[in-house]
């Protein structure tokens, strides 16, 4: 896909960002009191400005080439999904599991399935069961002593396994 | 009180071994995140920012302090030896840097850079002590108005100034302004944009979309498209200056700092300005012009780090004086205080006065413990640039967890944080600067209820903001900041 069809369609994302704004600032009252202006004011004008920078974004899209003024983004030209794919079903597994499984756990399921996609966006290969296993531990061991050191020194509130605090 | 004897007690508080312990793990922390690609200042102070239900104020924000210094030692290193600066503020480090390092003067750069940011920090640090008690006297004299313009202002430079488009600039900073719309009106109590969803009440947590931009962003677009980038790592050497690198480096040291300090001080958008022009006078000034871009030289490595350093101190006048932001890292900072109930402005030297001098003292100390850590050490934290980079993003999700779950216990949080995950991929993507969502989420509520107030005084009539003589002057550099870069453009032409 070209890259000006790119742009229109985040300057469309914009736009309707924007609209979605308007339509909830319907139904907040304006109880403007003295300042003549209430909770609803700035409400409409975020999304007033929005819509307005989703306009010009399609607009300033129109040449084949898209946003005249864009830089060349870092990085490879064409998007490695898969490998995004894995590092995101990692963050999923560990919203998901934390409350289930525990901090520890969840965090380890995320490290495996994250570092797998990340070792594939390089080109290398994901390995086998050998390599699952050492991921497993290299991420036990960067997920427990942060759990220890944030539940036990910071009482930071993190869900554990059991009540013993220590899985 | 004279704000020598509060210093004084500033001392007492911010050397208390549980303090000093505080600044150490903060800079030692700060430095190594510095180092690290990935992971910047603020997204880690973001990610500690559960350690506020906790940690007595002082405390944390010494050790917060500590990060957002370190980073900046820390993020040179890599510029230097690496060439893929973490920060905005160590780019033009990297110009020279990289090119004394590949002729094979790496130590000597590292030297300059550390020895660098120590003078500009410390003299910055002094000028913070001396200027703020001032500015916070005078800010004491400002009312609704005048503060509406200031954030108005401030949201001008960082999304219009900065950055490649004044257009993508503004969404951005809409995006922020959007988000911070979400939950309870402050002054009326009015419920907006929780779509009936309990946990969008409080509002949306400065925490989440931090991390989710910056840490988790990064991850997805590092997997996305930067996997196959190369990275090649300079050799170091020995880390130490000839007479003569040091007779170049002073000058340079002194002018970077008394660039630096003034801009850290005005919403210009943190150190990305200041840093260029120093690098700038630098090369004009040079005895030997020829280094500059070849061999590298090294007075374009010690005019902008120190420019950098000061910038970042000079950044707690207007935080902790008025209450107003100029960077990422700042912002972050404000709402850490906002998490104690802590209103920063003026009266913050009256009401926590105690809280301010510890943590200025703590700046002096921070950048003793910062120089010790960043030159006999400097090989230890080079050590972390062999993590392989799989690993080490697998690594940060873990920590952006612990973050944006130990501020809520909310696993709904963490889809949240996907989500603006995604968001922030396809901002890097397609050239959208971040920093104005942060700040436009943070300062947005403040804004907004200052102009609410600001009507209110002036019974509903706009004019309120051109009557009072302050108030109008900052609304005409408001306007003079938007409209200026663009005649010149025309007249350019």
């Amino acid at each position: 896909m070209d890259r000006a069809l790119h742009h229109r369609l985040i300057g469309g994302g914009a736009l309707l960002v924007g609209g979605l704004l308007a339509w909830g600032a319907t139904s907040i009252p304006s109880q403007a009191g003295y300042a003549g202006v209430g909770p609803n004011f700035l409400p409409w004008v975020v999304a007033a400005v929005l819509m307005l920078c989703g306009v010009l974004l399609m607009l300033a899209a129109r040449g084949s080439e898209g946003w005249v003024d864009a830089e060349a983004p870092s990085g490879a030209a064409r998007g490695d999904w898969p490998a995004i794919a894995w590092v995101a079903a990692g963050v999923l597994a560990n919203a998901t599991l934390i409350t289930r499984i525990g901090f520890i756990l969840a965090c380890t399921a995320c490290f495996m399935l994250a570092v797998r996609g990340l070792r594939l966006s390089e080109g290398k290969p994901a390995g086998g069961m050998r390599q699952m296993v050492l991921d497993f531990v290299t991420g036990f061991l960067i997920a427990a002593p942060a759990f220890w050191l944030f539940t036990k020194a910071l009482a930071i509130n993190l869900p554990g396994l059991t009540s013993s605090g220590w899985i | 009180m004279d704000i020598w004897s509060q210093l004084l007690a500033g001392f007492a508080t911010a050397s208390t071994p549980i303090n000093l312990l505080w600044a150490f793990v903060g800079c030692a922390l700060g430095t190594a995140i510095g180092v690290l690609p990935g992971l910047g200042p603020a997204v880690t102070v973001a990610m500690l920012l559960p350690i506020t239900a906790q940690v007595e104020p002082t405390a944390s924000m010494i050790f917060f302090a500590g990060i957002y210094y370190g980073a900046m030692y820390g993020g040179s290193t890599t510029s230097i030896l690496l060439n893929t600066p973490g920060e905005t503020g160590t780019m033009v480090t990297a110009l020279e840097g990289f090119k004394m390092a590949k002729s094979g003067r790496a130590g000597a750069a590292l030297a300059t850079s550390a020895i660098g940011s120590f003078v500009a920090g410390t003299i910055a640090t002094v000028l913070v002590t001396l200027f703020a008690p001032i500015v916070a006297e005078y800010a004491v004299q400002l009312g609704p108005p005048e503060y509406f313009m200031l954030m108005l202002l401030a949201f001008t430079t960082v999304s219009a100034v900065l950055g490649q488009s004044t257009l993508r600039g503004m969404t951005a900073l809409f995006i922020g302004l959007a988000i911070g719309l979400v939950g309870l009106d402050q002054i009326t109590g009015q419920v907006r944009y929780t779509g009936g969803v309990p946990e969008f009440m409080d509002g949306i947590e400065v925490v989440l979309v931090a991390v989710g931009l910056f840490a988790v962003g990064e991850c997805l677009y590092t997997a996305l498209y930067e996997g196959r980038s190369e990275q090649q790592l300079n050799t170091m050497g020995s880390v130490h200056m000839t007479r003569a690198e040091w007779r170049r480096s002073w000058p340079a040291w002194l002018r970077g700092t008394f660039l630096g300090f003034p801009f850290g001080t005005i919403p210009a958008g943190g150190s990305e300005i200041p840093t260029f022009l120093s690098y700038g006078v630098e090369r004009k000034l040079s005895k030997h012009p020829e280094e500059f871009g070849t061999t590298g030289a090294i007075e374009g490595v010690a005019g902008p780090e120190a420019a950098n350093n000061a910038s970042v101190t000079a950044t707690l006048v207007p935080l902790l004086t008025l209450g107003i932001p100029t960077s990422v890292t700042a912002a972050i900072l404000l709402s850490a205080l906002q998490n104690y109930g802590i209103n920063a402005g003026p009266q913050l030297f009256q009401t926590s006065s105690a809280l301010v001098w510890a943590l200025i003292a703590s700046l002096y100390i921070g950048n003793v413990m910062l120089l010790v850590l960043n030159l006999p050490l400097v090989g230890l934290w080079v050590k972390l640039l062999k993590i392989p980079r799989p690993q080490l993003y697998a690594g940060i999700l873990i920590f952006a967890t612990v973050g944006v779950y130990g501020m809520r216990q909310s696993a709904f949080d963490l889809y949240l944080m996907l989500g603006i995950g995604l968001v922030g991929v396809l901002m890097r993507r397609f050239g959208f600067p971040t920093a104005p969502v942060i700040v436009g989420m943070i300062l947005g509520p403040l804004a907004e209820a200052q102009m609410r107030n600001a009507l209110s005084i002036g019974e509903g009539r706009w004019s309120v903001f051109v009557e009072r003589p302050m108030s109008a002057v900052l609304l005409a550099i408001v306007l003079a900041v938007l409209v200026l870069p663009r005649l010149w453009k025309l007249f350019r032409r």
